[in-house]
């Protein structure tokens, strides 16, 4: 975990002159799937939306500021399915997302969960779609 | 009066027999390993499996992936459809397309359908409406229908000129299997995951209840274009108990605007 923190902290560093990542539709290729890595922030917005969801959340950026990421989530009817609601996740929320990062090395990632500050966990899948 | 009640009888035995032979498949329902026994890997099975949002004691599971690793970066699975040089080559240049990041060529990050015959994997669930001449199987996935005519109609020259993501079905019943023959498919689809096919491609499927509540559709790619020889595989479905039976609207178009 420490390990993926400091490497992602040099991704960071490395992004920060970007401007914040637009919330453009993805297809999971974009992303390193089968890489997970932890960030953990306060949520500035959640958008309920197909085809994906997007949770915005701002982070410290290793240098004593802030940076925004924009983190792609599943559908809205899979997320109902593994307990999400359109109100899961409210601004100012604090929470840590398990996410694949972006191929390009831009701020963006896919959700592999997330983990809200009284613990609940908000899965990728419900029972049914095992 | 024995006539009568003897009518009667038959009158209410004959349609029982013909229902008897034709189970009803509506419902909906979720597919079993969509993407695979082990396309997420050991981990995220794992983190699947814990309870839906709730409070858990202890440190949980780590997800070790986020989707399905399906960009070509793994190569091709030995299950996969046996393509043609032609179309290998095709593969090929999709594969480099998806490693490298690219929506390119998916065309469910387009809001396209996702066509026949991939569109049976069912990824994030079915409904399924019967009636006696014609069934209709909806994927919540890009609000994606194929309709089946069950009526004995069969496809014209115009439909075989006018091909489309789902193509054309006409089903049958052989006992308690569904029997459908699906024409008229265009090539802007894939078999499964990314690999390409021509517009002479035809599925074959027998459909039919392995045991009450669960779904199994057999299918069978012919394609003497693209592939060296037909491919089968088979996909089943868990039917939905109340709670999870209701499939949600997927209006892909809301984030397609900014698509990239």
């Amino acid at each position: 975990m420490r390990t993926q923190m400091i490497a992602l902290s040099a991704v960071l560093a490395a992004s920060l002159f970007h401007a914040t990542e637009v919330l453009a539709h993805h297809s999971n290729v974009a992303f390193e799937v089968t890489k997970v890595v932890t960030i953990a922030g306060v949520v500035k917005a959640f958008e309920w939306r197909n085809p994906h969801t997007w949770v915005i959340l701002t982070i410290d950026d290793g240098k004593g500021g802030k940076v925004d990421w924009a983190v792609e989530g599943r559908a809205p009817g899979v997320l109902l399915r593994a307990g999400w609601t359109r109100n899961s996740l409210q601004p100012g929320d604090m929470i840590t997302v398990d996410m694949s990062p972006a191929k390009d090395g831009s701020k963006t990632g896919l959700v592999a969960r997330v983990i809200k500050a009284d613990g609940t966990i908000l899965p990728n899948a419900g029972p049914a779609q095992q | 009066m024995i006539e009568l009640r003897l009518g009667v009888f038959l009158f209410w035995l004959i349609p029982a027999a013909l229902c008897a032979q034709t189970p009803d498949f509506s419902g909906v329902y979720y597919p079993i390993n969509p993407f695979g026994a082990n396309a997420l890997g050991r981990g995220a099975a794992k983190s699947q499996q814990a309870p839906a949002a709730g409070k858990q004691k202890g440190p949980p599971p780590r997800p070790t992936q986020s989707a399905p690793l399906a960009d070509g970066s793994q190569g091709r699975s030995p299950d996969a459809p046996s393509l043609t040089p032609e179309y290998m080559a095709k593969w090929e240049v999709i594969r480099k397309s998806r490693m490298a990041g690219s929506s390119e060529f998916d065309n469910t990050a387009k809001c396209l359908p996702p066509g026949m015959p991939a569109m049976m994997t069912m990824a994030y669930g079915m409904e399924v409406m019967q009636n006696k001449d014609k069934i209709t199987f909806f994927s919540e996935l890009n609000d994606a229908l194929r309709r089946v005519y069950l009526d004995g109609r069969k496809p014209t020259q115009k439909i075989l000129d006018d091909p489309t993501y789902a193509g054309y079905s006409t089903g049958h019943w052989e006992g308690d299997t569904l029997v459908v023959d699906t024409v008229a498919l265009h090539e802007n689809s894939f078999i499964e995951g990314f690999s390409p096919h021509s517009d002479a491609m035809t599925v074959k499927e027998r459909i039919r209840f392995q045991s009450p509540g669960l779904l199994e559709d057999r299918i069978t790619v012919t394609d003497p274009k693209a592939l060296t020889k037909p491919w089968d595989t088979v996909k089943t479905y868990r039917k939905a108990t109340r709670g999870t039976d209701e499939l949600r609207e997927f209006a892909c178009p809301e984030g397609l605007s900014d698509a990239k």
